[in-house]
Protein backbone atom coordinates (compact mmCIF):
# COMPACT_ATOMS: atom_id res chain seq x y z
CA UNK A 1 0.00 0.00 0.00
CA UNK A 2 0.85 3.69 -0.96
CA UNK A 3 3.30 5.27 1.92
CA UNK A 4 1.76 8.81 3.19
CA UNK A 5 4.03 11.60 4.35
CA UNK A 6 3.26 12.70 7.66
CA UNK A 7 4.42 15.75 10.33
CA UNK A 8 5.05 14.19 13.49
CA UNK A 9 6.59 16.19 16.12
CA UNK A 10 8.26 14.07 18.83
CA UNK A 11 9.62 15.81 22.00
CA UNK A 12 9.51 19.00 20.01
CA UNK A 13 11.67 18.09 16.97
CA UNK A 14 9.59 18.24 13.77
CA UNK A 15 9.53 14.91 11.53
CA UNK A 16 8.80 14.32 8.22
CA UNK A 17 8.30 10.47 7.81
CA UNK A 18 6.60 8.45 4.59
CA UNK A 19 4.86 5.85 7.03
CA UNK A 20 2.01 2.67 5.62
CA UNK A 21 -1.22 2.86 6.61
CA UNK A 22 -0.86 -0.42 8.73
CA UNK A 23 2.27 0.99 10.79
CA UNK A 24 1.59 2.00 14.03
CA UNK A 25 3.22 4.90 16.09
CA UNK A 26 4.84 2.35 17.78
CA UNK A 27 6.41 1.10 15.05
CA UNK A 28 7.71 4.71 13.53
CA UNK A 29 9.03 5.76 16.95
CA UNK A 30 11.19 2.32 17.30
CA UNK A 31 11.93 1.31 14.12
CA UNK A 32 12.02 4.63 11.95
CA UNK A 33 13.21 7.26 14.18
CA UNK A 34 15.48 4.84 16.11
CA UNK A 35 13.61 5.58 19.50
CA UNK A 36 13.84 2.52 21.15
CA UNK A 37 12.95 3.64 25.02
CA UNK A 38 8.77 3.09 24.32
CA UNK A 39 8.69 -0.69 24.57
CA UNK A 40 7.14 -3.08 21.80
CA UNK A 41 5.32 -5.79 24.43
CA UNK A 42 2.15 -7.27 24.29
CA UNK A 43 1.11 -5.26 20.96
CA UNK A 44 -2.20 -5.91 21.48
CA UNK A 45 -3.38 -2.86 23.89
CA UNK A 46 -2.92 -5.37 27.13
CA UNK A 47 -0.09 -4.25 28.82
CA UNK A 48 0.75 -0.73 28.67
CA UNK A 49 4.48 -0.57 28.00
CA UNK A 50 4.25 1.00 24.66
CA UNK A 51 2.51 4.15 26.25
CA UNK A 52 3.32 7.65 25.16
CA UNK A 53 1.51 10.93 26.21
CA UNK A 54 -0.33 12.78 23.39
CA UNK A 55 -0.58 16.58 23.22
CA UNK A 56 -3.36 16.97 26.01
CA UNK A 57 -1.11 14.92 28.60
CA UNK A 58 -3.20 11.80 28.42
CA UNK A 59 -1.76 8.56 27.99
CA UNK A 60 -2.27 6.44 24.69
CA UNK A 61 -1.04 3.16 23.53
CA UNK A 62 1.52 3.47 20.70
CA UNK A 63 1.02 0.01 19.78
CA UNK A 64 -2.91 0.85 18.88
CA UNK A 65 -2.57 4.13 17.17
CA UNK A 66 -2.26 4.16 13.61
CA UNK A 67 0.78 6.67 12.76
CA UNK A 68 -1.42 8.29 9.34
CA UNK A 69 -3.58 9.65 12.23
CA UNK A 70 -0.81 11.18 13.83
CA UNK A 71 -0.27 13.24 10.68
CA UNK A 72 0.27 17.08 12.30
CA UNK A 73 0.57 15.94 16.06
CA UNK A 74 3.11 16.10 18.76
CA UNK A 75 3.67 13.15 21.01
CA UNK A 76 5.89 12.84 24.03
CA UNK A 77 8.08 9.89 24.66
CA UNK A 78 9.99 8.48 27.54
CA UNK A 79 13.39 9.99 25.81
CA UNK A 80 11.94 13.62 25.91
CA UNK A 81 11.10 13.43 29.31
CA UNK A 82 13.33 15.42 31.21
CA UNK A 83 16.14 17.28 30.00
CA UNK A 84 19.51 15.20 28.55
CA UNK A 85 21.54 13.91 31.91
CA UNK A 86 17.86 15.04 33.72
CA UNK A 87 15.58 12.90 35.39
CA UNK A 88 12.17 13.44 35.64
CA UNK A 89 10.86 13.36 39.45
CA UNK A 90 9.22 9.98 38.49
CA UNK A 91 11.89 8.61 37.54
CA UNK A 92 13.83 9.80 39.79
CA UNK A 93 11.44 8.40 42.73
CA UNK A 94 11.77 4.87 40.64
CA UNK A 95 15.39 5.10 40.82
CA UNK A 96 15.05 5.92 44.94
CA UNK A 97 12.48 3.46 45.55
CA UNK A 98 13.48 0.45 43.86
CA UNK A 99 10.30 0.57 41.57
CA UNK A 100 12.68 -1.39 38.55
CA UNK A 101 13.32 -5.07 38.27
CA UNK A 102 14.29 -6.35 34.98
CA UNK A 103 13.19 -2.61 33.36
CA UNK A 104 11.20 -3.77 30.96
CA UNK A 105 8.06 -1.76 31.71
CA UNK A 106 9.72 0.60 33.34
CA UNK A 107 9.24 3.80 30.18
CA UNK A 108 5.71 2.26 30.02
CA UNK A 109 4.72 2.75 34.18
CA UNK A 110 7.00 5.77 34.10
CA UNK A 111 4.73 7.26 31.07
CA UNK A 112 1.56 6.19 32.43
CA UNK A 113 2.42 7.88 35.93
CA UNK A 114 3.78 10.96 34.86
CA UNK A 115 0.02 11.54 32.64
CA UNK A 116 -1.22 10.72 35.64
CA UNK A 117 0.56 13.37 37.41
CA UNK A 118 0.23 15.57 34.31
CA UNK A 119 -3.66 15.86 35.10
CA UNK A 120 -4.04 15.24 39.04
CA UNK A 121 -1.12 16.48 40.73
CA UNK A 122 -2.41 14.97 43.89
CA UNK A 123 -3.98 11.11 43.26
CA UNK A 124 -5.18 9.42 46.15
CA UNK A 125 -4.89 5.59 46.21
CA UNK A 126 -7.49 4.93 43.77
CA UNK A 127 -6.53 7.40 41.34
CA UNK A 128 -3.42 5.78 41.10
CA UNK A 129 -4.64 2.40 41.29
CA UNK A 130 -6.78 3.14 38.55
CA UNK A 131 -4.54 5.10 36.15
CA UNK A 132 -1.83 2.54 36.58
CA UNK A 133 -4.16 -0.56 35.76
CA UNK A 134 -3.33 -0.34 31.92
CA UNK A 135 0.53 -0.72 32.82
CA UNK A 136 1.53 -4.11 33.67
CA UNK A 137 4.99 -5.52 34.95
CA UNK A 138 6.21 -8.63 34.12
CA UNK A 139 8.39 -8.90 37.13
CA UNK A 140 5.04 -8.08 38.69
CA UNK A 141 6.92 -5.34 41.07
CA UNK A 142 3.75 -3.22 41.46
CA UNK A 143 4.10 -2.28 45.28
CA UNK A 144 7.31 -0.42 44.64
CA UNK A 145 6.04 1.35 42.01
CA UNK A 146 3.22 2.49 43.68
CA UNK A 147 5.66 3.46 46.52
CA UNK A 148 7.34 5.81 44.04
CA UNK A 149 4.22 7.28 42.80
CA UNK A 150 3.16 8.28 46.21
CA UNK A 151 6.65 9.64 47.16
CA UNK A 152 6.69 11.65 43.77
CA UNK A 153 3.51 13.17 44.55
CA UNK A 154 4.88 14.19 48.39
CA UNK A 155 7.94 15.21 46.87
CA UNK A 156 5.97 17.95 44.51
CA UNK A 157 3.91 19.00 47.60
CA UNK A 158 7.13 19.43 49.73
CA UNK A 159 8.48 21.69 46.48
CA UNK A 160 5.36 23.65 46.08
CA UNK A 161 4.57 24.55 49.89
CA UNK A 162 7.72 23.41 51.87
CA UNK A 163 6.06 24.01 55.05
CA UNK A 164 2.30 22.33 54.71
CA UNK A 165 3.31 18.97 53.14
CA UNK A 166 2.97 15.67 55.40
CA UNK A 167 5.71 13.90 55.77
CA UNK B 1 2.00 -8.60 16.25
CA UNK B 2 1.51 -6.67 12.75
CA UNK B 3 -0.83 -5.13 10.84
CA UNK B 4 -2.33 -6.44 7.99
CA UNK B 5 -1.86 -4.00 4.52
CA UNK B 6 -5.09 -1.95 3.87
CA UNK B 7 -6.09 1.73 2.66
CA UNK B 8 -6.69 3.92 5.02
CA UNK B 9 -9.46 7.28 3.91
CA UNK B 10 -10.55 9.62 5.96
CA UNK B 11 -13.56 11.42 4.74
CA UNK B 12 -14.30 15.01 4.74
CA UNK B 13 -18.04 14.41 5.02
CA UNK B 14 -19.66 11.89 6.48
CA UNK B 15 -21.61 11.38 2.69
CA UNK B 16 -18.30 10.89 1.36
CA UNK B 17 -17.34 7.67 4.22
CA UNK B 18 -20.92 6.47 3.35
CA UNK B 19 -19.74 6.45 -0.32
CA UNK B 20 -16.81 4.74 0.99
CA UNK B 21 -18.36 2.21 2.86
CA UNK B 22 -21.04 1.19 0.45
CA UNK B 23 -18.56 0.71 -2.88
CA UNK B 24 -19.24 -3.04 -3.42
CA UNK B 25 -16.43 -5.48 -3.72
CA UNK B 26 -13.82 -3.24 -1.06
CA UNK B 27 -13.99 -4.91 1.84
CA UNK B 28 -13.95 -1.63 3.78
CA UNK B 29 -14.88 -1.29 7.54
CA UNK B 30 -15.10 1.86 9.91
CA UNK B 31 -12.59 2.33 12.38
CA UNK B 32 -13.73 5.02 15.24
CA UNK B 33 -10.81 4.88 18.11
CA UNK B 34 -8.97 1.93 16.78
CA UNK B 35 -8.67 0.09 19.88
CA UNK B 36 -10.75 -2.89 19.64
CA UNK B 37 -10.52 -3.31 15.72
CA UNK B 38 -6.57 -3.35 15.44
CA UNK B 39 -6.44 -5.94 17.87
CA UNK B 40 -8.73 -7.96 15.53
CA UNK B 41 -7.18 -6.93 12.66
CA UNK B 42 -3.58 -7.94 14.21
CA UNK B 43 -4.75 -11.43 15.07
CA UNK B 44 -6.02 -11.51 11.63
CA UNK B 45 -9.73 -12.30 12.89
CA UNK B 46 -10.95 -9.71 10.48
CA UNK B 47 -8.55 -8.57 7.51
CA UNK B 48 -10.61 -5.68 5.75
CA UNK B 49 -8.73 -4.10 2.43
CA UNK B 50 -10.02 -0.70 3.23
CA UNK B 51 -10.65 1.71 7.03
CA UNK B 52 -12.42 4.50 6.58
CA UNK B 53 -11.68 6.87 9.54
CA UNK B 54 -15.00 8.28 11.21
CA UNK B 55 -13.23 10.12 14.18
CA UNK B 56 -13.00 13.56 12.71
CA UNK B 57 -16.21 14.23 11.29
CA UNK B 58 -18.21 17.01 11.70
CA UNK B 59 -20.54 16.49 14.76
CA UNK B 60 -18.70 13.02 16.09
CA UNK B 61 -17.11 14.49 19.20
CA UNK B 62 -19.85 16.61 20.06
CA UNK B 63 -21.91 16.47 23.12
CA UNK B 64 -25.54 18.51 23.28
CA UNK B 65 -28.50 18.90 24.95
CA UNK B 66 -31.67 17.94 23.46
CA UNK B 67 -34.46 20.40 23.48
CA UNK B 68 -36.17 17.50 25.54
CA UNK B 69 -34.07 17.54 27.96
CA UNK B 70 -32.11 14.52 26.51
CA UNK B 71 -28.69 14.40 25.44
CA UNK B 72 -27.19 13.48 22.09
CA UNK B 73 -23.32 12.22 21.94
CA UNK B 74 -21.50 11.66 18.75
CA UNK B 75 -20.65 8.35 18.46
CA UNK B 76 -16.97 9.37 17.98
CA UNK B 77 -16.84 10.77 21.96
CA UNK B 78 -13.83 9.67 23.62
CA UNK B 79 -14.72 7.47 26.80
CA UNK B 80 -12.30 9.84 28.68
CA UNK B 81 -14.13 12.72 27.60
CA UNK B 82 -17.55 12.06 28.52
CA UNK B 83 -16.52 11.11 31.42
CA UNK B 84 -15.76 15.19 31.76
CA UNK B 85 -19.28 16.25 31.28
CA UNK B 86 -21.19 16.87 34.27
CA UNK B 87 -23.98 15.59 32.19
CA UNK B 88 -23.30 12.20 32.01
CA UNK B 89 -21.72 11.99 35.44
CA UNK B 90 -24.21 13.75 37.01
CA UNK B 91 -27.56 12.90 35.29
CA UNK B 92 -26.55 8.88 33.95
CA UNK B 93 -24.77 7.28 36.69
CA UNK B 94 -24.96 4.24 34.93
CA UNK B 95 -23.41 5.26 31.58
CA UNK B 96 -20.23 6.96 33.96
CA UNK B 97 -19.78 3.78 35.91
CA UNK B 98 -19.66 1.41 32.43
CA UNK B 99 -17.72 3.88 31.08
CA UNK B 100 -15.22 3.72 33.71
CA UNK B 101 -15.49 -0.33 33.98
CA UNK B 102 -13.61 0.09 29.65
CA UNK B 103 -10.69 -1.37 29.71
CA UNK B 104 -7.88 0.90 31.30
CA UNK B 105 -7.00 4.60 31.67
CA UNK B 106 -4.80 4.18 28.49
CA UNK B 107 -8.02 2.30 26.66
CA UNK B 108 -10.50 4.82 26.99
CA UNK B 109 -8.55 7.54 25.98
CA UNK B 110 -8.04 6.17 22.75
CA UNK B 111 -11.86 4.16 22.42
CA UNK B 112 -14.89 6.05 21.44
CA UNK B 113 -18.69 5.19 22.79
CA UNK B 114 -20.02 4.53 19.31
CA UNK B 115 -16.91 1.77 19.18
CA UNK B 116 -17.56 0.21 22.38
CA UNK B 117 -21.18 -0.28 21.28
CA UNK B 118 -19.60 -2.24 18.37
CA UNK B 119 -17.25 -4.37 20.29
CA UNK B 120 -16.75 -7.29 18.15
CA UNK B 121 -18.08 -10.65 20.29
CA UNK B 122 -15.23 -12.78 21.75
CA UNK B 123 -14.32 -15.92 22.26
CA UNK B 124 -11.50 -17.70 23.91
CA UNK B 125 -10.98 -20.36 20.93
CA UNK B 126 -11.38 -17.42 18.28
CA UNK B 127 -9.45 -14.23 20.07
CA UNK B 128 -6.57 -15.70 20.09
CA UNK B 129 -3.04 -15.88 17.38
CA UNK B 130 -3.12 -17.51 14.26
CA UNK B 131 -1.08 -19.72 15.19
CA UNK B 132 -3.27 -20.75 18.39
CA UNK B 133 -6.36 -21.13 15.61
CA UNK B 134 -4.94 -23.06 13.58
CA UNK B 135 -4.41 -25.84 16.51
CA UNK B 136 -8.19 -26.23 15.80
CA UNK B 137 -10.44 -27.10 13.45
CA UNK B 138 -12.27 -23.27 12.03
CA UNK B 139 -15.72 -22.90 14.17
CA UNK B 140 -18.30 -20.49 12.77
CA UNK B 141 -16.66 -16.91 13.28
CA UNK B 142 -13.52 -18.55 11.50
CA UNK B 143 -15.44 -19.90 8.30
CA UNK B 144 -16.21 -23.08 9.72
CA UNK B 145 -18.90 -24.76 10.68
CA UNK B 146 -18.97 -25.69 14.31
CA UNK B 147 -18.90 -23.91 17.84
CA UNK B 148 -16.21 -24.67 20.10
CA UNK B 149 -17.86 -24.14 23.21
CA UNK B 150 -21.32 -25.87 22.24
CA UNK B 151 -20.18 -28.62 19.70
CA UNK B 152 -23.94 -29.29 18.98
CA UNK B 153 -24.67 -25.71 18.86
CA UNK B 154 -26.32 -24.56 15.48
CA UNK B 155 -24.60 -21.03 16.13
CA UNK B 156 -21.83 -18.79 17.81
CA UNK B 157 -21.96 -18.67 21.57
CA UNK B 158 -18.94 -16.45 21.29
CA UNK B 159 -19.74 -13.04 24.18
CA UNK B 160 -20.85 -9.34 23.31
CA UNK B 161 -18.71 -7.66 26.45
CA UNK B 162 -19.56 -4.16 25.81
CA UNK B 163 -19.78 -2.78 28.71
CA UNK B 164 -21.56 0.42 27.91
CA UNK B 165 -24.46 -1.60 26.26
CA UNK B 166 -26.16 -2.60 28.90
CA UNK B 167 -25.83 0.80 30.98
CA UNK B 168 -27.42 2.56 27.90
CA UNK B 169 -30.43 -0.17 26.93
CA UNK B 170 -31.21 0.37 30.60
CA UNK B 171 -31.30 3.91 30.27
CA UNK B 172 -33.68 3.86 27.51
CA UNK B 173 -30.90 5.17 24.95
CA UNK B 174 -30.95 4.74 21.20
CA UNK B 175 -28.90 5.13 18.36
CA UNK B 176 -28.73 7.44 14.70
CA UNK B 177 -27.56 4.79 11.98
CA UNK B 178 -26.61 6.82 8.67
CA UNK B 179 -26.33 5.03 5.67
CA UNK B 180 -26.78 6.61 1.47
CA UNK B 181 -30.47 6.18 2.28
CA UNK B 182 -30.76 8.57 5.04
CA UNK B 183 -30.85 7.80 8.91
CA UNK B 184 -32.91 5.73 10.92
CA UNK B 185 -33.36 5.80 14.86
CA UNK B 186 -32.86 2.22 16.95
CA UNK B 187 -33.09 1.96 20.64
CA UNK B 188 -30.03 0.25 21.63
CA UNK B 189 -32.33 -3.19 22.85
CA UNK B 190 -32.74 -3.38 19.23
CA UNK B 191 -29.21 -3.36 18.13
CA UNK B 192 -28.01 -7.23 18.73
CA UNK B 193 -28.82 -10.17 17.76
CA UNK B 194 -28.27 -12.99 20.13
CA UNK B 195 -25.71 -14.77 17.93
CA UNK B 196 -21.61 -14.76 17.85
CA UNK B 197 -21.32 -14.14 14.10
CA UNK B 198 -23.84 -12.10 13.03
CA UNK B 199 -24.25 -9.88 16.05
CA UNK B 200 -25.47 -6.35 15.23
CA UNK B 201 -28.94 -5.50 13.72
CA UNK B 202 -26.93 -2.83 12.30
CA UNK B 203 -27.03 -3.37 7.92
CA UNK B 204 -24.05 -3.21 5.51
CA UNK B 205 -22.98 0.25 4.56
CA UNK B 206 -24.15 1.93 8.16
CA UNK B 207 -22.51 4.08 10.28
CA UNK B 208 -23.38 4.71 13.63
CA UNK B 209 -23.21 8.43 14.44
CA UNK B 210 -25.15 9.62 17.58
CA UNK B 211 -26.12 8.10 20.80
CA UNK B 212 -29.58 9.68 21.91
CA UNK B 213 -30.43 9.64 25.69
CA UNK B 214 -34.11 10.51 26.92
CA UNK B 215 -34.08 12.99 29.42
CA UNK B 216 -33.00 11.57 32.99
CA UNK B 217 -34.91 9.95 34.93
CA UNK B 218 -35.02 8.08 37.94
CA UNK B 219 -31.94 6.08 39.65
CA UNK B 220 -29.68 4.07 37.67
CA UNK B 221 -26.51 2.03 38.43
CA UNK B 222 -23.79 -0.23 37.05
CA UNK B 223 -21.81 -2.83 38.26
CA UNK B 224 -18.98 -5.00 36.67
CA UNK B 225 -17.77 -8.20 38.18
CA UNK B 226 -14.78 -9.34 36.85
CA UNK B 227 -11.40 -11.54 37.86
CA UNK B 228 -9.38 -7.62 38.39
CA UNK B 229 -10.58 -4.58 38.34
CA UNK B 230 -8.43 -2.54 35.65
CA UNK B 231 -8.24 -3.94 31.91
CA UNK B 232 -10.25 -6.30 31.91
CA UNK B 233 -13.64 -8.46 30.49
CA UNK B 234 -16.00 -9.07 32.96
CA UNK B 235 -17.36 -12.07 33.92
CA UNK B 236 -20.40 -10.57 34.09
CA UNK B 237 -22.16 -6.95 34.06
CA UNK B 238 -25.53 -5.23 34.83
CA UNK B 239 -26.89 -2.29 34.82
CA UNK B 240 -30.63 -1.10 36.10
CA UNK B 241 -32.55 1.58 36.15
CA UNK B 242 -36.02 2.69 37.85
CA UNK B 243 -38.67 5.03 37.89
CA UNK B 244 -41.00 4.26 39.82
CA UNK B 245 -43.33 3.50 36.87
CA UNK B 246 -40.61 1.50 34.79
CA UNK B 247 -37.98 -0.62 35.62
CA UNK B 248 -35.16 -2.11 33.24
CA UNK B 249 -32.44 -4.89 34.07
CA UNK B 250 -29.99 -5.42 31.68
CA UNK B 251 -26.85 -8.15 31.66
CA UNK B 252 -23.45 -7.81 29.74
CA UNK B 253 -20.88 -10.08 28.94
CA UNK B 254 -23.22 -13.37 29.96
CA UNK B 255 -24.18 -13.65 26.62
CA UNK B 256 -24.26 -13.10 22.38
CA UNK B 257 -26.09 -10.50 23.00
CA UNK B 258 -26.93 -8.00 26.67
CA UNK B 259 -29.57 -9.63 27.99
CA UNK B 260 -33.03 -7.80 29.63
CA UNK B 261 -34.31 -9.36 32.19
CA UNK B 262 -37.63 -8.74 32.06
CA UNK B 263 -39.12 -10.91 34.66
CA UNK B 264 -37.31 -9.36 37.55
CA UNK B 265 -38.04 -5.96 36.21
CA UNK B 266 -41.90 -6.53 36.26
CA UNK B 267 -41.19 -7.61 40.01
CA UNK B 268 -39.58 -4.26 40.88
CA UNK B 269 -42.14 -2.35 38.83
CA UNK B 270 -44.88 -3.96 40.43
CA UNK B 271 -42.81 -4.43 44.48
CA UNK B 272 -40.46 -1.44 44.51
CA UNK B 273 -37.23 -2.45 46.16
CA UNK B 274 -37.76 -3.64 49.61
CA UNK B 275 -35.64 -6.30 50.50
CA UNK B 276 -38.35 -9.00 49.77
CA UNK B 277 -39.04 -7.83 46.07
CA UNK B 278 -34.94 -7.77 45.91
CA UNK B 279 -35.29 -11.58 46.91
CA UNK B 280 -37.86 -12.47 44.38
CA UNK B 281 -36.23 -10.36 41.28
CA UNK B 282 -32.92 -12.51 41.87
CA UNK B 283 -34.47 -15.46 41.70
CA UNK B 284 -36.78 -14.73 38.73
CA UNK B 285 -33.55 -13.22 36.81
CA UNK B 286 -32.09 -16.95 36.84
CA UNK B 287 -35.46 -17.57 35.13
CA UNK B 288 -35.12 -14.72 32.76
CA UNK B 289 -31.68 -15.73 31.80
CA UNK B 290 -32.26 -19.05 29.98
CA UNK B 291 -30.00 -20.90 28.47
CA UNK B 292 -26.16 -19.72 29.12
CA UNK B 293 -23.09 -21.04 27.75
CA UNK B 294 -19.80 -22.60 29.30
CA UNK B 295 -17.59 -19.80 27.25
CA UNK B 296 -15.04 -18.51 29.96
CA UNK B 297 -16.88 -19.38 33.56
CA UNK B 298 -19.22 -22.65 33.96
CA UNK B 299 -23.49 -21.95 33.43
CA UNK B 300 -23.81 -22.57 37.49
CA UNK B 301 -21.53 -19.75 38.13
CA UNK B 302 -22.96 -17.25 35.67
CA UNK B 303 -26.48 -17.99 36.73
CA UNK B 304 -25.25 -17.11 40.08
CA UNK B 305 -23.80 -14.49 38.88
CA UNK B 306 -26.70 -13.30 37.29
CA UNK B 307 -28.60 -13.63 40.61
CA UNK B 308 -25.97 -11.41 42.58
CA UNK B 309 -25.95 -9.17 40.33
CA UNK B 310 -29.02 -8.23 40.59
CA UNK B 311 -29.66 -8.31 43.99
CA UNK B 312 -26.62 -6.09 44.19
CA UNK B 313 -27.46 -3.39 41.49
CA UNK B 314 -31.20 -3.29 43.49
CA UNK B 315 -29.74 -2.60 46.52
CA UNK B 316 -27.82 0.43 45.10
CA UNK B 317 -30.62 1.77 43.24
CA UNK B 318 -32.87 1.21 46.46
CA UNK B 319 -29.70 3.53 48.79
CA UNK B 320 -29.99 6.02 45.55
CA UNK B 321 -33.41 6.32 45.95
CA UNK B 322 -33.28 7.38 49.79
CA UNK B 323 -33.77 4.04 51.28
CA UNK B 324 -36.69 2.02 49.79
CA UNK B 325 -39.05 0.32 51.42
S1 LIG C 1 2.58 -3.13 23.64
FE1 LIG C 1 0.99 -1.67 23.60
S2 LIG C 1 -0.22 -2.29 25.27
FE2 LIG C 1 1.26 -3.88 25.22
S1 LIG D 1 10.47 -4.56 35.92
FE1 LIG D 1 10.38 -6.34 34.70
S2 LIG D 1 8.54 -6.01 33.66
FE2 LIG D 1 8.43 -4.59 35.20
Amino acid sequence: MSRQIINLTVNGDRHEIAVAPNQTLLEVLRDELGLSGTKRGCTSGACGVCTVQQEDGRAVLSCLALAVEWDGRAVTTIEGIAEPGQLHPVQAAFLEYGAVQCGFCTPGLIMTAKALLDTDPTPDEAAINEAMAGAICRCTGHIKVKIAIREAVQQALREREPDAAPT
Amino acid sequence: MQLPSFEYLRPATLREGLDWLSEPGTDTAVVAGGSDLLVNMKLGLVTPKRLVSICDLPGMQDVTEDADGGLRIGAGCKLTDLLQHETVTGNYPALADAIRAVGSQHVRNMGTLGGNLCLPTRCWYTNQSEQWRESRQPCFKTDGELCHVIKSSARCHSLNSSDTAPALIALGASVTLASRDGTRELPVADLYFDDGVDYMTMRPGEILTEIHLPPPTGVSAFIKVAQRNGLDYAAGTIAGWFDGAAARLVLGSIGSHPVSLPKAADLVVAGGLGTKTIDAAADAARADLGEVSNLFSPPGYKRRLARSLVRRVLEQLADLQGGGK
